[in-house]
Parts: structure tokens; C-alpha cells; sequence
């Protein structure tokens, strides 16, 4: 199997030509969409934990910006942050990629930093838009797969159709990543069972443990579920646990994907499924998953979802018959037909594969076509991690 | 139902009360008729397929996906109202919405 992509310096292998215009911390956004204003192939992002975000957030900013479909990368500080743009730049410039960085204050104000960020964006357009696509095996693909705004649907369509095409993928030599471990609370077995080895068998029942223990803190009422998935249907977190697993489809679990203030671990080469020890919340589940090397993320949705993301474009899947018809514009694949009995889930699965090398090769996605371009990141607050006594 | 194993099965469609529906495995084999008591079951919701007693396990996938916090009829309709998660709770406040 193949798709037409972008060769990085670096050899990896994009699916989108982005011009990454960051701003390291929400003070300088508007900065940076003053700069990106009016200049075609850019998107603007940023994080809203402020100038000190602390090392998980500066890893996954980092990731994002190595992240292949992204062609060259614009960093924006006002000057003065805990977390400055230029290191942030000097470790993804390692990639090969046009990188630059400018500090609003060094520019000396708005209208000087703006007219200087324009001029540095115009020259990284010119360098790097005229790249052309060429043919690569699927063993440079890596895929997310991410479930959200669940219903019973979801584990009995949607996640099992995805589950095929997972199979499918890793069979043909990509990779694949999922993170989300509080929805794996109750289905630790199946998942534990596919494990290499002893090691990844381990850290699988580790990583689920810890997130237990962040998300059910005793005397705290904390909402681990959404209202939709409850009115959907689902009615504990082992139930919800059960069907989001199927998106993982059936073969070994190569690995746990580190995910700390240490380090922010890469889905490494050679193809096969992995886990990442990232939260579930979407779309910061998929700024995670960007940062590990995914190229395209799927979501599998019952209640329906209408975004995207920055720098990964997004397949919708619904297993909800009721939810596809409802909200067409949005869904990409129709998994309802196995609900309705028209379909198998293996032909949803194949379906699903070659809307992927399609979406790979250029074909956009109905959230970029809205012109989709959601960011968040996520961070695990080491305060608390020290008070819930959790080692990483 | 998605295993032979499990307790409970989805609805597929809206059941109405008093209804009797077959409960299909996953090979659209049919493993038994049942009929639904006096609460509908909207669609994609969970009826017990057979009697579940309180604090028995409630299975679905051939996995336990919680315990019966009161005794479930066949037929009745399962979930937050009678079911509770072995792991982690819900604020309470949802439990009372459902009352």
C-alpha cells in the first residue's frame, strides 16, 4: 500500500505542507495571528498555561513542531517567558525544517514584530509551498486512533470498524497510536494480554493504575464521563472501557509510549501498535498523539463532533446511524451501516483504510474543509502527582 | 448481545414496553427471545437478557462492566438506575438525575 507525501530533511514523511506559526504562551496570540493574517498555508497555534507551563507542555509544543506534515515553523515570545521561543526552536530546527523564532519585545512592539514575523513567514512560504508530493509505503504512516462523545454505538460499530482497519494497517507495515488509558480502566486484561512482553505488560497495568488514581480521588467529585455518553447509553467507565478498546484493533502492543515532564517518547519506526500514556481529552489527546509522529488521526464518535486539528487532518467515523444522517457535513465514514445490518465491520474497516490513503495523498477531510484548525495541549500538574504519590 | 457470555444486550432500535424482541449474537445468530418490561428501552440501551440479582456481575463483551445495585428482571431496562461500576463513581448528583 502506498500514499504521495512530503519528504522531511529528516526522512520522516508528511501528509500536509504547514507553516507552523506558534505562539509559546497565549500573551504573544495575538501577535502571532496579527502575523499570520492574510498569508495562505499557515496556521496559528498557542497553549493557555501561561509563560511557566512546565516541561510536558514545552515537550509536546516541541513535538508538534517536529510533527512531519508540519514544513517550517515560526515560533513568537513576548521575551520574558519561563518557557522563551528560541530553545523551543533550536529543538525543532534539529529536524532539518525551517525553523525561526522572534521575541515581541526584542522587535521593539506589535506593529514591528508583525511586519518582521511577515517577512520571515513570506520567505518560509516561498522555501518550502512549492514542495511536491511523492510515493511512499504505508510503513511511513502513523495513525491516532482517538474515540470521543461516546454512546453504545461506539463499541459495538465504530471502535470494532476501526479496530479492522488497525488490524489492516499494521498488517501492511504502519503504525498506530492510541492514547486515552482512563478508557482503558476495566479493560486492563484484553489490553494487557497483547503485550510483547513482560515489560510493556507491566507498564500497560501501571499507566491505567495511575490514571485511576488522578481521576477518582477520594472526597473529590470528579466527571470522568461525559452526559452524552450516559444519555447514549453507557452506564460505567468498564462498559465505556470495553467498546473504546476495539479501536485498537487485535495485534501485539508494541509498547507504552512515555509521556512525562522527562520526555515525550516517538512512535518508533518499523510499524506496529502502540499505547501512550496521554490523556483522553480531545483534542489534546491528538496534539499528544502529533507530537509522538502521528500523521492523521481518526475519531470515532456516537454523539457526533464537529472540529479538527492544527496539524493533523481528522477522519470522523460514527457507528450511529441516527448521528451519521443528522450530521453528514461532518462525518467522514458512515460505521452505522453495521448497526442497520447492511454492512460487515471489515468492510467498514476497508473503507476506512482507503479514505486514510486517500486523506494521506491530499484529499481533505470534511474538517478541513470547514477549515478546522482546533489546538490544545494538556499537562499533568506535578503538584498533584506528588500529593496522589505518582512515580513516572 | 455482543458475547454468549453476557447478561445484558442493546437495543438496536427503540423497544416500547411489553415488547417482545429476539436477542441476536454478533453472527446474527438468535439467542433468545425477551421482552421488555415496563420501561421502554431507547435505542442504544442496555435490557437485561436475563434475571441479575443485586450485586451480581453485569456483562457485556464476555467482560464485567458492573455490579447490580438492585435485583434486574429479564427484560428490564439496565443502567445507571440499577448498575454501578466496580472502579470509579460518577458525582452522585448524576445518580439522582436518573431517580
Amino acid at each position: 500500500m502506498k500514499f504521495q507525501g512530503y519528504e522531511r530533511p529528516d526522512g520522516s514523511v508528511g501528509v500536509r505542507n504547514i507553516i507552523l506559526l506558534m505562539a509559546v504562551a497565549d500573551c504573544s496570540e495575538p501577535v502571532a495571528r496579527m502575523i499570520a493574517d492574510g498569508i495562505d498555508g499557515v496556521v496559528a497555534i498557542t497553549q493557555h498555561y501561561g509563560c511557566i507551563p512546565g516541561e510536558m507542555v514545552a515537550n509536546t509544543l516541541i513535538g508538534v513542531g517536529e510533527n512531519p506534515n508540519v514544513a517550517a515553523v515560526l515560533l513568537v515570545g513576548m521575551g520574558c517567558e519561563g518557557m522563551p521561543a528560541q530553545p523551543l526552536g533550536k529543538m525543532i530546527k534539529q529536524t532539518g525544517k525551517p525553523v525561526d523564532w522572534i521575541s515581541v519585545q526584542e522587535s521593539g512592539g506589535t506593529r514591528n514584530a508583525v511586519a518582521r514575523g511577515k517577512q520571515i513567514l513570506k520567505a518560509m512560504s516561498e522555501r518550502v509551498l512549492g514542495s511536491k508530493r511523492r510515493e511512499f509505503d504505508v510503513n511511513k504512516l502513523i495513525v491516532g486512533v482517538k474515540c470521543g462523545g461516546s454512546d453504545t454505538t461506539s463499541g459495538l460499530a465504530g471502535n470494532p470498524a476501526v479496530g479492522a482497519f488497525v488490524d489492516m494497517l499494521v498488517d501492511s507495515g504502519g503504525g498506530v497510536i492510541m492514547n486515552e488509558p482512563i478508557e482503558a480502566v476495566g479493560a486492563e486484561d484484553p489490553l494487557a494480554k497483547r503485550a510483547i512482553n513482560e515489560e510493556v505488560r507491566k507498564k500497560i497495568y501501571k499507566m491505567i493504575g495511575n490514571e485511576e488514581k488522578r481521576w477518582s480521588v477520594p472526597g473529590a467529585q470528579v466527571e470522568f464521563m461525559c452526559k452524552g455518553n450516559v444519555d447514549g447509553g453507557l452506564t460505567t467507565i468498564e462498559e465505556k472501557s470495553l467498546g473504546a478498546i476495539h479501536k485498537s484493533g487485535s495485534r501485539p502492543v508494541k509498547g507504552v509510549l512515555e509521556n512525562s515532564s522527562r520526555l515525550l517518547e516517538k512512535v518508533p519506526e518499523g510499524g506496529g501498535f502502540y499505547l501512550q500514556d496521554a490523556t483522553h481529552m480531545e483534542p489534546m489527546s491528538m496534539s499528544f498523539m502529533a507530537a509522538a509522529g502521528a500523521q492523521i488521526v481518526i475519531f470515532v464518535t456516537g454523539c457526533g463532533g464537529t472540529f479538527g486539528h492544527a496539524v493533523v487532518p481528522m477522519i470522523k467515523v460514527t457507528g450511529n446511524p441516527e448521528t451519521y444522517r443528522r450530521m453528514s457535513d461532518d462525518m467522514d465514514i458512515n460505521a452505522g451501516t453495521i448497526i442497520s445490518g447492511q454492512e460487515s465491520v471489515e468492510s467498514v474497516g476497508r473503507r476506512i483504510i482507503n479514505e486514510v490513503l486517500e486523506v494521506a495523498s491530499g484529499k481533505p477531510t470534511l474538517a478541513e474543509t470547514f477549515g478546522y484548525h482546533n489546538f490544545s495541549v494538556f499537562r499533568v500538574d506535578p503538584r498533584l502527582e506528588a500529593l496522589l504519590k505518582i512515580s513516572e | 448481545m455482543m458475547n454468549p457470555k453476557d447478561n445484558v444486550a442493546t437495543a438496536l432500535e427503540n423497544l416500547e414496553a411489553g415488547v417482545s424482541t429476539s436477542v441476536i449474537l454478533p453472527s446474527q445468530e438468535v439467542f433468545k427471545e425477551v421482552t421488555t418490561k415496563q420501561r421502554a428501552i431507547p435505542f442504544g440501551h442496555k435490557l437485561a437478557i436475563m434475571a441479575i440479582s443485586k450485586g451480581d456481575k453485569v456483562i457485556k463483551y464476555g467482560e464485567v462492566i458492573g455490579n447490580a445495585s438492585q435485583n434486574i428482571e429479564p427484560g428490564e431496562y439496565v443502567h445507571i438506575h440499577n448498575v454501578r461500576s466496580n472502579r470509579m463513581q460518577m458525582p452522585e448528583v448524576w445518580y439522582r438525575e436518573e431517580e
